[in-house]
């Protein structure tokens, strides 16, 4: 009955410390100041995007989306270079940390199951890359993430 | 062998003669549940971020007046005087989900707290209690923090009847 109860007790425990890392240890291992990450999400993201992250009214929807645009170099550089990311008033290095917050928060189902963290001279090189026609442009990753099999909305 | 034999068969004999049936299943099962909630317990609170306080400031000052702290960053009527509350909208208009946020220091814990002001739309403007404190109000061609913007523009409607105040989280100060 012992070996029992502690071969149970070992299943319980394995299957957490083996598992997906909490949110604790993603915000550790990707440098992110979740409280600093919030509010300017809050202050710079929000009031378009919603709590959420669902947007409405012309505004794309980052919940359950944002991570398929991980998957293609052109759209992962789109999520710098729009212009709330790219003319927001934050450094690059707080847009990085910004940006992988609003992965960990709202990619859901949409997140890979790797993907490399935003960095600074990453957000640099991109911003450095003006995007005049940030609808057309969007339409045409969507496009490419759809034939590549990403279920992204318009 | 016959050593591993010899010991299972004394811990097994063991068990049967010191235990029931019902006996296990009541052990395994208490086993079971209380071994998957002590190691949930911490990891839970993890996940709900144990950094941050809970948004729960005390309140002084009365939401009628346009001095009430969390209006610091208002232009437009205060819903509280028009049907509404500080929180909601009053019956008959809807909430504008596209709104400006903006941050106002509460002077019982003496910190910021970051504001959402929700406008309340569809029906033609309240007309009373105009407060007009703009901090932090910045020019139109900065829209995302300019409250001379119509926020309607989130609703079905964008005719503007008077704005809320909700708080949303705590400032973040370096």
């Amino acid at each position: 009955m012992f070996a029992k109860t502690v071969i149970a007790s070992l299943l319980i425990v394995s299957s957490i410390a083996f598992g997906k890392e909490t949110r604790q240890e993603s915000y550790e291992r990707l440098e992110i100041n979740p409280a600093r990450a919030k509010f300017n999400y809050q202050m710079l993201c929000q009031g378009c995007h919603i709590p959420t992250g669902e947007g409405g009214r012309g505004v794309p929807n980052m919940l359950n989306q944002v991570g398929y645009f991980l998957n293609i170099t052109q759209a992962r550089e789109y999520l710098i270079r729009v212009p709330g990311s790219a003319n927001s008033a934050l450094n690059d290095e707080r847009l990085a940390e910004l940006l992988n917050w609003v992965i960990l928060e709202f990619a859901q189902q949409s997140e890979p199951e790797q993907w490399p963290p935003f960095t600074q001279p990453e957000i640099t090189a991109a911003r450095a890359e003006p995007l005049f026609e940030v609808v057309q442009h969007r339409h045409k990753l969507v496009d490419q993430l759809n034939a590549a099999g990403f279920p992204v909305v318009q | 062998m016959k050593l591993l034999d010899k010991l299972f068969e004394k811990s097994a004999r063991r068990v049967a003669q010191n235990s029931s049936r019902r006996g296990m299943l009541k052990a395994v099962g208490a086993a079971m549940v209380g071994g998957a909630a002590i190691p949930l317990l911490p990891v839970a609170r993890a996940a709900d971020g144990a950094s941050e306080a809970p948004v729960r400031p005390g309140e002084v000052g009365d939401p009628t007046s346009c001095d009430y702290w969390r209006y610091c960053a208002v232009d437009g009527f205060l819903c509280e005087c028009c049907g509404g509350s500080v929180n909601t909208c009053p019956p008959g208009t809807e909430m504008s989900t596209i709104t400006w946020i903006g941050t106002c220091r509460n002077p019982v814990d003496g910190r910021s707290y970051v504001i959402s002001y929700n406008d309340c739309c569809g029906t033609t403007q309240c007309g009373t209690c105009l407060c007009q404190r703009d901090e932090g109000d910045r020019p139109l061609y900065r829209a995302d923090k300019s409250n001379d913007v119509n926020w309607c523009l989130g609703s079905k409607s964008s005719i503007y009847h008077c704005s809320t105040a909700i708080v949303v989280g705590m400032a973040f100060e370096e």
